[in-house]
């Protein structure tokens, strides 16, 4: 009985580590951004420190979402400095006029509905609520890609389990949801699906 | 120590239950479903900044205002503009899910010769050796266009035809045209002033005339009133839309609005309620009650409650004849709320005649699917989407909604002159053209779509008449140049002109018209078919039953 039970515990101990610890690893396949981007030497440098002076959030509520590369030319038309990330900007994007391809970190799928300025002006709520302290970060981290669904590891968060997670980490569904219930604002499926 | 079979299955189980307990099968699930909305087939709207851009919808020839929500260079959301001075925010249903149309199954991908594949090349050597072998005559769905001009000034350097097909609302107008020598183009219903709307048939709330414009008047001035400002009655055998939020519904035989319309007459000469001294019709009371299925009652108190609540317009569903002579008797003609004349022009537009049999046909996108040519002739079809079964030697696929610049005239039915421009917001997925663009191809000299509308504006700015609605609303007088007006027109403006000084012309009508139907036809193209949709809509409107059919008109 008891070399029974010890080989249901090996197997279970085996699928478990798997699971927990070689699953995440097989399933998120790590890639780079493009070019560095720090948004801490950003704020503190260029005095660009608050998130809407690149990330626009126009009167009528429009959000103009990860800069165009015509608004980094606006500083960076040439080469200010002698970073190699500046001159793949430069030289790859800001001449050619090609938009950089930078891999978001927060993309939601084409049939989520989402309003920042409804967020963010009538709810009051701060930029890293969400998106975490991206806007301080001195480095990017690694753009983390679900092999399944191509969205990046920040929608379902760091925590495999998902029980214990900071601010901002996941963008589900069920968080929205959460989020909604927490302040008894009411949550509809064609306020986000319309 | 032997690891058996059973030690192989108890390690399973365990591996099993040690499963369950971890993220794999629960975090699997849950990007499967996700994986299934990203299906590599499903077209997904560009990524890039969210904003606004204001145009025209050219589903039809209506020219609603809409406003378009665009994610970087896509549009993924239409709603209606409600400054725009017509349709104040209304659009029919088919409008606001327009911009998932140019994603249609069945959207034209690629030039077709005779079912196969073909290229743009192939198609433009075929339409030159035709030109060059006799002459082309052009079908155009919506005269009036820059893109018409075009098409005008090609065949007369070729000798060929250039025919336009006039709408079933166009046709509706014509016996006034007919009868007072002013030319369709040049007249419109002035409803915004109308107090009752009594339609023969014609679908006022299912995208007729300009779809936003009634749309509007009706949920502004009529829905759910017992006693409406807007009375709008409808005449028809089935319980249409219209029909259903109608004021008054009145149910008559199919084809039986010739008589309905006599015995109406009859009544309102009979018991003085109109001041005219018109024709009188041959049919009696009792004939037209015995014919429509309604009773002589019935009529009566019919012609009583038009007479009582003037201003009061008929429009028919086609170009019956009795229906504009009611019309006349009710003096809707050249008055407020009636049939009014909308600019001076005084010269009808006379289709060209080809002087000798067509060696090719081109018909532009904006002619209905199932017009089909009767001429022994090439056909060049050009078309945003494929309705199926067609004949026509050359499918040429063409832009789809938003997908070239174009200008949008003075709508069939309207009050008042408009023009406005709708600019080319979308980009096509794959290699498409205009029959305008095709025909510059073949000739370099024929003038430029947007050369004709820059054209356009400075006429529209030298004549200094009119108001410009856009970001804001400013008298023509106020613009500075025709070049500020080109800019706010290509930015989803629109220009409406003002009443003509003398907006008089008689209607004149010696006998009560007997006859049914549109005017005779004129040419091989006015002979085809009465169009009701434009190519793009017509599959998607059709199955979706968001209209009916006319009466005796197959799916």
């Amino acid at each position: 009985m008891k070399r029974n039970l010890l080989i249901f515990g090996v197997g279970m101990a085996l699928a478990l580590v798997t699971g927990w610890a070689a699953f995440p690893h097989a399933l998120y396949v790590r890639r780079a951004q493009p070019l560095e981007f720090r948004h801490k030497t950003h704020a503190e440098k260029s005095g660009l420190a608050q998130c809407d002076s690149c990330h626009l959030l126009g009167t009528n509520g429009e959000f103009g979402g990860i800069a165009e590369v015509e608004s980094c030319a606006g500083c960076h038309a040439d080469k200010m400095g002698t970073s190699k990330a500046e001159a793949t900007l430069v030289d790859s994007y800001i001449k050619p006029s090609r938009e950089t391809p930078w891999l978001v970190y927060s993309r939601q799928p084409a049939n989520v509905w989402f309003s920042h300025a409804i967020h963010t002006r009538r709810a009051g709520l701060a930029c890293k609520d969400c998106h975490g302290s991206m806007g301080e970060s001195d480095q990017q981290r690694i753009y983390e890609q679900n092999r399944i669904s191509g969205y990046s590891r920040d929608i379902w968060g760091h925590s495999m389990s998902r029980l214990e997670r900071a601010p901002g980490d996941g963008m589900k569904m069920s968080d929205c949801e959460d989020c909604h219930h927490r302040r008894n604002v009411e949550v509809g499926c064609l306020g986000c699906h319309k | 120590m032997k690891f058996t079979r059973r030690d192989l299955l108890i390690s399973t189980a365990g591996a099993a239950a040690g499963l369950v307990l971890s993220p794999v099968p629960w975090k699997l699930l849950s990007d499967a479903s996700i994986w299934t909305q990203n299906f590599p087939w499903i077209p997904q709207p560009a990524h890039g900044p969210v904003g606004t851009k204001y145009s025209t919808c050219t589903l039809c020839e209506g020219g609603c205002g809409i406003r378009v929500r665009m994610a970087g260079k896509c549009p993924v959301g239409v709603v209606g503009v409600s400054a725009h001075p017509l349709t104040k925010g209304a659009l029919c249903p088919l409008a606001f899910a327009a911009h998932q149309l140019n994603w249609h199954p069945r959207r034209l991908r690629e030039v077709r010769h005779d079912g196969r594949a073909a290229s743009w090349s192939e198609a433009l050597a075929a339409f030159r050796k035709a030109s060059s072998e006799g002459p082309i005559g052009i079908v155009d769905g919506r005269p009036g266009r820059a893109a018409s001009s075009v098409f005008e000034a090609f065949t007369q350097k070729q000798q060929g035809s250039y025919q336009a097909v006039l709408s079933a609302e166009s046709q509706a107008l014509a016996p006034y045209a007919d009868w007072s020598g002013v030319p369709v183009a040049s007249l419109g219903y002035d409803m915004e002033n109308a107090r009752t709307v009594v339609s023969f048939g014609a679908p006022l709330l299912d995208g007729w005339g300009i779809p936003g414009r009634f749309t509007h008047l009706w949920a502004d001035r009529a829905a759910g009133a017992s006693d409406p400002q807007l009375r709008l009655i409808q005449i028809e055998p089935a319980l249409s839309r219209t029909a259903a939020r109608a004021w008054q519904w009145v149910p008559i035989r199919g084809g039986s609005e010739t008589q309905l319309a006599a015995g109406l007459a009859r009544v309102l000469l009979e018991e003085r309620l109109v001041k005219s001294a018109g024709p009188m019709p041959h049919l009696t009371l009792d004939d037209a009650a015995a014919q429509t299925g309604l009773s002589a009652g019935g009529i009566r108190d019919l012609a009583r409650t038009m007479a009582e609540n003037r201003p009061v317009v008929a429009i028919a569903a086609d170009g019956n004849p009795a229906i504009a002579a009611l019309n006349d008797l009710l003096g809707a003609v050249a008055a407020p709320g009636g049939i009014v004349r909308i600019k001076e022009d005084t010269t009808p537009h006379v289709p060209d005649a080809a002087s000798s049999p067509l060696r090719a046909m081109l018909l532009d996108s904006t002619v209905p699917w199932e017009f089909a040519a009767q001429a022994d002739a090439e056909v060049f079809r050009f078309a945003a989407w494929d309705g199926g079964g067609n004949t026509a030697g050359w499918l040429l696929p063409a832009p789809g909604f938003l997908e070239e610049l174009t200008d949008v005239p003075t709508p069939p039915t309207s009050a008042r002159e408009t023009y406005s421009v709708a600019m080319n917001l979308a980009a096509p997925a794959t290699e498409v053209q205009s029959a305008a663009q095709f025909l510059l191809n073949v000739d370099a000299t024929l003038p430029a779509v947007d050369k004709v509308i820059h054209a356009r504006c400075e006429g529209i700015f030298r004549a200094r008449q009119g108001t410009v609605y856009g970001e804001q609303t400013l008298a023509l007088s106020k613009i500075d140049s025709a070049q500020h007006l080109e800019e706010q027109l290509r930015k989803g403006a629109v220009w409406m002109g003002d009443p003509p000084r003398d907006g008089r012309f008689r209607c004149e009508l010696k006998e009560w018209p007997t006859g049914v139907g549109v005017s005779p036809a004129a040419s091989w193209a006015t002979a085809w078919a009465l169009p009701v949709l434009p190519a793009l809509a017509t599959k998607l409107y059709q199955e979706s039953t968001l209209r009916e059919l006319p009466v005796g008109r197959q799916a």
